[in-house]
């Protein structure tokens, strides 16, 4: 049985087992490390990925559920050269440590802000409960997300 | 080093150069290098906790489809470990704990590897398990290591025997002698703590080939040069004959500190002439974590009047489970923490790596420190409200200064504790702290101190200097997430050759390109790396104004490198643009490089008064001071953390941003350390927690910005005068969370984690003191007798 869908913005056809995780599919075939295997339980959120526009954990959705629809991973949110606003910020504010949780942190974010460009502090830490990091503690990620609001230009 | 050469240049907020592709998911980390050609391994392990193995067969697993090649135990025969060879790769006669590897099988893809497990016939006798360190000591109890006596030595000094694996003790002065004056009050106190799991997003990852009669090998790790000599000491190989690379690791924390899986995946490699893919799933990963040790400690202390430590008599014993491994050589460190912090007079303390058969423990930041730290701030306010003195003042008093003595005899230089200590309570006075919590929650705050240390040691450094003027830095040193090899070290070159950091390229750890390293870990890095580097960049210096002196007509002593020139340095005359100078040393005398290395001087001890330990005093020790605010509901027993403050002792802070963000890491690690995080062991000898759902680490919603002050300025050795930054910032946390939670309920804290049944039960005065009947009361009776 073969799976169509929409992966970075080309059409994909995945012929192998429809409930391999789309994750595994992601990583395995398609060779787009960018999700991470962290939790693989979807707690950490590493391996978040965008399906028709929501943020979801790749870990638990096989593949066959993703039929028809369109995934953006991290490797297909932004232009190599025109960086996510987000992703931006996070290099300016110098918060990136060991990094596997970062693709992750700002598949989810970028959905945050579209939803809510001027999140209070409490919104973004709770933006995040989905989100894990063992290495900074959070906090300066949180300042990074924030700076973005008094720049108009780089809202999302 | 030459002088002249202004420090300052070095310090900025230098921004990490590999984040923009970390963020862009672009950073191949080890688990995201092994494509399909790669063959994938799994690891056939123990669901058992301790049996002899009557019978292994592996042939229908070898038949089956996709399998590529097994190895089991008389593939891979050789003895490793720390002090002793107490280690092997795989069980062959006698399994010793949960999780222990039996055999390893490579196969073309995963499910073939996972079904072809399947296939594996294992007959077992079961042994008693001895799942405690109190089981292990027990009089009669089994042997977990029958043949201890004949294993290599690879450090004489320690006593060992029995379950005990390794055995550091420091006797100095007469204890017996202070513990019978008159004048003192006698204040004694028994603690306990659990494992910790380092949980690096990354989990352990191997890739492994076999190429022209060597081993290639890349891998997440921490110390490439000890995955070298394990995996050939594993293998019966030369050393020569393996090479590590190391590509950008995600996270280590400590748990990398060892090599693990990178011999199964060599032998698998040789085997089938293919590259090779083993990593941990994360339930392994959780299983088999080398965690930071449990641990159970009985001290106490006669302390005079106005507060003297007269003597101090403690013993520490440290579950390394069914091998030695890290707790070995970390018996060495509670002379330097539990012995550490304070003057006291004469002081007897015994350090006991104990095997019970559970899985291996290991290196987690900040090691035994951690909880030595906690049990002696705890003890330390037990004493003051013993003897009715300020638990600020008593430290105040006797916080090691300079010219004091440590408890090996060291002599520390220089007064950095007690102005830290004085810093922390000007910035945040206690009178002005007493607003009351809220109905229902009580209130309390804590300030510590702690001592930890650089783990100094080897550290070699080539610098090449390119045509285009940049400079290229070739190292063991491995990027982990602190920073140190994206920020420290450019930093550190660009400075020493007037340079921008941007132009200095770090090659990733390569033992076949680099000289020899001790690895990441310790805080070491800026430090050992950082004053290689140094050394590296002097000689370099020194080709450059040879060379800039022909072109100038002036003596070398004139000049100065700065900006990407060579100019005089009083300003005068002219100057030469660096790649000219380049240019003009390639067709003279050949390409510019120059080399550097770097080890510890070693700071004496006082003879004889300590035994079996790795190092007998600190080169570099690093302070800190915590200070916290937290709230206790009644309820419920939940801690909720209001404020966290640090003083830090960082020597010389060349990215502060950075360390910044080390704090801030470190700390938060620190709060789940002291309130939540805990690996139990059930009664079959396997870890409750194996994955994310049980073992909980701080999510955003949990913590709070910890407010750092950095303090500069006392002495060290390293480079600039740095110090490392990113291992001790977890250090006290577990100590003032305890602290500030005793001096908020009034009841005595001896355990971690502070988990809301654990506080509950404090506050109900539900919780029975902790006794450990199994630690005599009698010193001498804890230890292995002459």
């Amino acid at each position: 049985m073969a799976t169509s869908f929409r992966l970075n913005g080309e059409t994909v056809i995945y012929h192998g087992d429809p409930r391999t995780s789309l994750l595994n599919v992601l990583r395995d075939t398609y060779r787009l490390t960018g999700a991470k295997a962290v939790c693989e339980e979807g707690f950490c959120g590493a391996c978040t990925v965008h399906v028709d526009g929501e943020a979801v954990p790749s870990c638990l959705r096989p593949v066959g559920l993703v039929a028809d629809c369109s995934v953006t991973t991290i490797e297909g949110l932004a232009e190599r050269d025109a960086p996510h606003a987000l992703q931006a910020a996070f290099r300016k504010h110098d918060v990136v440590q060991c990094g596997m949780c970062f693709p992750g942190m700002v598949m989810s974010l970028s959905k945050l802000l579209e939803e809510n460009p001027s999140p209070s502090r409490e919104e973004v830490k709770r933006g995040m409960t989905g989100n894990m990091c063992r290495c900074t503690g959070y906090e300066r990620i949180i300042d990074a997300v924030m700076s973005l609001q008094d720049n108009a230009e780089a809202r999302p | 080093m030459s002088g002249g050469y202004d420090a300052s240049t070095a310090v900025m907020d230098y921004p990490r150069c590999d984040a923009q592709d970390k963020l862009a998911g672009r950073t191949r980390y080890t688990v995201d290098r092994a494509g399909p050609e790669t063959l994938k391994a799994v690891l056939f392990r123990s669901n058992i906790t301790a049996a002899r193995i009557v019978r292994l067969n592996v042939e229908a697993a070898r038949r089956a489809p996709g399998v590529r090649a097994i190895a089991t135990a008389a593939d891979a025969p050789g003895k490793f470990g720390l002090g002793i060879a107490d280690h092997v790769l795989f069980a062959g006669d006698v399994i010793r704990h949960h999780g222990e590897p039996i055999a390893a099988i490579a196969a073309d893809t995963m499910e073939q590897a996972k079904a072809a497990m399947e296939l594996i016939e294992l007959e077992l006798d079961p042994l008693p398990a001895m799942l405690t360190m109190e089981a292990a000591l027990a009089k009669g109890a089994r042997e977990i290591h029958a043949d201890w006596k004949d294993y290599e030595i690879l450090l004489e000094g320690a006593k060992r025997g029995g379950n005990v694996a390794w055995e550091a003790t420091v006797e100095r002065g007469d204890s017996d002698a202070a513990f019978s004056r008159d004048d003192v009050t006698i204040v004694e106190g028994c603690y306990r703590v659990g494992r910790q799991s380092h949980v690096p997003f990354e989990p352990r990852a191997v890739n492994a080939r076999f190429e022209d009669g060597r081993f290639n090998i890349e891998t997440s790790t921490q110390v490439p040069w000890t995955v070298r000599s394990v995996t050939a000491r594993a293998l019966g190989i030369p050393e020569s004959h393996v090479r590590v690379t190391v590509p950008a690791v995600g996270g280590g924390f400590g748990l990398k500190f060892d090599c693990t899986l990178e011999p199964y995946a060599a032998v698998l490699a040789k085997m089938t002439g293919r590259s090779v893919s083993l990593i941990n799933s994360r339930r392994e990963e959780q299983l088999t974590c080398l965690c930071r040790e449990n641990a159970e400690i009985r001290i106490r202390s006669a302390v005079t009047p106005d507060g003297e430590i007269v003597g101090r008599e403690a013993t520490v014993l440290m579950d390394c489970g069914a091998y030695g491994g890290e707790q070995v050589f970390l018996t060495t460190m509670t002379a330097h923490t539990l012995g550490g912090n304070y003057r006291v007079g004469a002081v007897k303390l015994a350090s006991r790596a104990v095997y019970t058969n559970t899985p291996p423990n290991g290196a987690f930041r900040a090691c035994n420190g951690v909880y030595n730290t906690f049990v002696l701030e705890r003890h330390t306010d037990e004493i003051c409200r013993e003897i009715g003195l300020d638990p600020i003042e008593f430290r105040r008093r006797n916080a090691i200064g300079n010219g004091d003595v440590g408890a090996t005899g060291q002599v520390f230089e220089g007064d950095v504790l007690r102005p830290m200590l004085e810093r922390m309570v000007e910035k945040y006075p206690y009178a002005s702290s007493v607003e009351s919590a809220r109905d229902g929650w009580k209130r309390g705050r804590a300030t510590t101190i702690g001592t930890w240390f650089v783990f100094v040691g080897p550290s070699a450094a080539t610098v090449n200097l390119n045509a285009d003027g940049s400079a290229t830095l070739v190292t063991s040193g491995v990027e982990i997430g602190s920073g140190s090899m994206m920020q420290s070290l450019p930093q550190i070159i660009a400075s020493e050759l007037g340079i921008e950091p941007d132009a200095v390229i770090v090659k990733s750890a390569d033992t076949d390109a680099s000289g020899r390293d001790l690895g990441v870990g310790g805080g070491r890095q800026t430090v050992s790396l950082g004053a290689a580097s140094a050394a590296a960049c002097a000689d370099v210096r020194e080709k450059v104004l040879a060379v800039a002196g022909e072109l100038l007509q002036a003596e070398a002593s004139r000049l100065v490198l700065k900006d990407g020139r060579v100019e005089f340095r009083d300003g005068a005359g002219g100057s030469v643009r660096l790649t000219d100078v380049i240019a003009r040393a390639e067709a003279t005398v050949g390409p510019v490089s120059g080399s550097g290395a770097f080890t510890a001087p070693g700071v004496a001890a006082m003879p004889g008064c300590a035994a079996g330990h790795f190092i007998d005093a600190i080169d570099i020790p690093v302070f800190a001071v915590h200070d916290c605010e937290l709230d206790v509901e009644i309820a419920t027993g939940r801690v909720v953390v209001r404020n966290y403050r640090v003083i830090q002792d960082v020597g010389r802070a060349i990215n502060p941003r950075a360390v910044h963000s080390q704090v801030q890491g470190g700390v938060v690690q620190g709060l789940g350390y002291a309130l939540h995080e805990e690996i139990t062991i059930n009664d079959k000898g396997f870890f409750d927690q194996s994955g994310f759902e049980t073992y909980r680490i701080p999510l955003a919603g949990d913590v709070i910005p910890v407010d750092l002050e950095m303090y500069e300025g006392a002495p060290s050795i390293g480079p600039l005068g740095t110090k490392g930054a990113g291992e001790v910032p977890i250090l006290n946390v577990g100590a003032t969370i305890a602290c500030a939670v005793a001096n908020a309920t009034g009841k005595q804290v001896s355990e971690l984690p502070l988990t809301p049944p654990r506080v509950l039960g404090l506050l109900k005065d539900g919780t029975e003191a902790i006794r450990l009947d199994h630690i005599s009361r009698n010193w001498r009776e804890n230890v292995i007798s002459k």
